[in-house]
């Protein structure tokens, strides 16, 4: 009778026990603040490349009782090239999931480190995108943003953000190669050239882009130094004082966002440059496919790069790549 | 009742005991495990280049009676970059061990690797000869 007793007890227990734990916490409506209010992310990932943006996007609010809002600018620590800017539109996203842009003041304009948005409709919340085109000056150094908006009755708000690194690296994309015409590449000024251009810059060509089908191996597309042995360059006519040996090294699965654009969240950074191992690298690279890449160490030990195999057409003999480039001197 | 419950507790306890005594199994001085097993041979060979693909143009061939492994590489393969991959039979070992990109570019001269087989008792040394695709 007592163990049947303490049997329902101890069922009884745990039957509240379990209620107890699955109630829902009681809601309470947020209470906002009575105030001027900001916030800001950043929405670009990867190293920040000169050239390349950085978007942030910058909210403001307040409530109704207290105005509207008027201004909105940003101050950067160094001052961007002249295509940044601070939307002036405020986006919602549409039934179809289009981005709809509702303008809200004039387009920005630039004075100097500061980019400036004037409100010209009434508005008490919105979200602005702003997009920093980081320039060449500020390559190596540090960077800081800083956010601020101004509401009718005179109060403002403001929102640091970074520092952020600019990276050391040079990036150029999609440089069109073809088989016996533009197909010497020089490092140093990232560039390709035909025979005529390349024999005017000798000093400077670094690599040979070449596409051979020979039967029985897979040579196809080639980044061949130009000092490398004459297997790896079948038929091919140096111009003069074009003769520098260049460490290249084959990568696969290696695609670079801002180099391939492509769905792949990898990025090169300044460290992979400088951590780089090119001792007993060879001077050639045959057979890259289309998404391949290869490593590339100048003779001179002055550059670092890494070029990236957008697109390859075996019927033309050309190809498109990209380049991250690492000056190491 | 009480009797029973003896008689559990002692065999808990006599099992418990024989366990702790227990003899530790054999491990070598890699900490892995020495078996009975003494088959001693190479079953597959890989051969990857600096791009982590694979550089054979065909598989490797595998002579465990000669000890040798026969791969052919194609054109303008970096013979000194390339990273080995050896699968063994069960319990076995590599000697030495493969710890990165190894130069096979001395063709002359191929690499060896010994395969220790489980019971750590018979050593079978496999040359690897590379042989480069003809243009």
């Amino acid at each position: 009778m007592n163990a049947k007793y303490l049997g329902y007890t101890l069922w009884f227990f745990l039957l509240c026990f379990s209620m107890a734990a699955c109630k829902d916490d009681k809601y309470t409506v947020p209470v906002p603040k009575n105030e001027l209010q900001n916030d800001c992310i950043k929405r670009t990932l990867g190293p920040n490349v000169a050239g390349l943006k950085i978007e942030f996007a910058y909210a403001i609010a307040l409530p109704a009782t207290r105005g509207k809002i008027v201004s909105a600018q940003v101050e950067a620590s160094i001052a961007g090239d002249a295509a940044t800017y601070l939307e002036n539109k405020s986006y919602y996203t549409n039934g179809s999931g289009e981005d709809v842009g509702i303008p809200i003041g004039d387009p920005s304009v630039n004075e100097g480190p500061l980019t400036k948005v004037a409100f010209t409709k009434d508005t008490n919340a919105v979200t602005l995108r702003y997009y920093y085109v980081i320039p060449k000056a500020a390559q190596g150094k540090q960077v800081k943003f800083t956010f601020s908006a101004k509401s009718s009755n005179g109060e403002t708000v403001s929102y640091v953000m970074g520092p952020y690194t600019i990276s050391n690296m040079d990036m150029v994309l999609d440089l069109p190669v073809k088989n016996g015409d533009a197909c010497y590449i020089s490092i140093a000024d990232m560039a390709v050239y035909n025979a005529t251009d390349a024999a005017t810059n000798a000093g400077k060509i670094d690599l040979v882009y070449l596409y051979r089908a020979i039967s029985g191996i897979s040579f196809n597309h080639a980044l061949v130094s130009p000092a490398a042995d004459t297997a790896y360059l079948p038929g091919v006519v140096l111009p003069a004082g074009v003769n520098r040996d260049t460490k290249i090294r084959k990568t696969w699965n290696l695609r670079d966002q801002h180099l391939a654009r492509l769905q792949y969240g990898i990025y090169i950074d300044d460290v992979d440059f400088q951590q780089l191992d090119m001792k007993g690298a060879p001077d050639y690279a045959i057979n890259l496919k289309s998404e391949a890449g290869a490593w590339i160490e100048t003779a001179d030990g002055k550059y670092r790069a890494y070029i990236y195999m957008n697109k390859v057409d075996d019927g033309k003999k050309s190809a498109t790549i990209s380049m991250k480039r690492y000056t190491l001197k | 009742m009480k009797r029973y419950s003896t008689i559990t507790l002692l065999l808990l306890l006599s099992a418990l005991g024989w366990m702790g005594c227990r003899k530790d199994d054999p491990i070598d001085e890699d900490g892995l495990l020495i078996t009975s097993r003494a088959e001693c041979y190479v079953s597959n060979f890989e051969l990857l280049g600096s791009d982590f693909q694979t550089v054979r143009t065909k598989n490797a061939v595998i002579d465990t009676v000669a000890c040798t492994v026969n791969v052919t590489v194609f054109f303008g393969t970096d013979l000194k970059n390339l990273y080995p991959q050896f699968t063994l039979v069960t319990d076995a070992k590599l000697d030495p061990k493969i710890t990165g990109f190894t130069d096979f570019s001395d063709l002359a001269n191929p690499r060896t690797y010994t395969v220790i087989s489980g019971n750590r008792k018979v050593r079978k040394t496999y040359k690897v000869i590379v042989a480069v695709q003809p243009r």
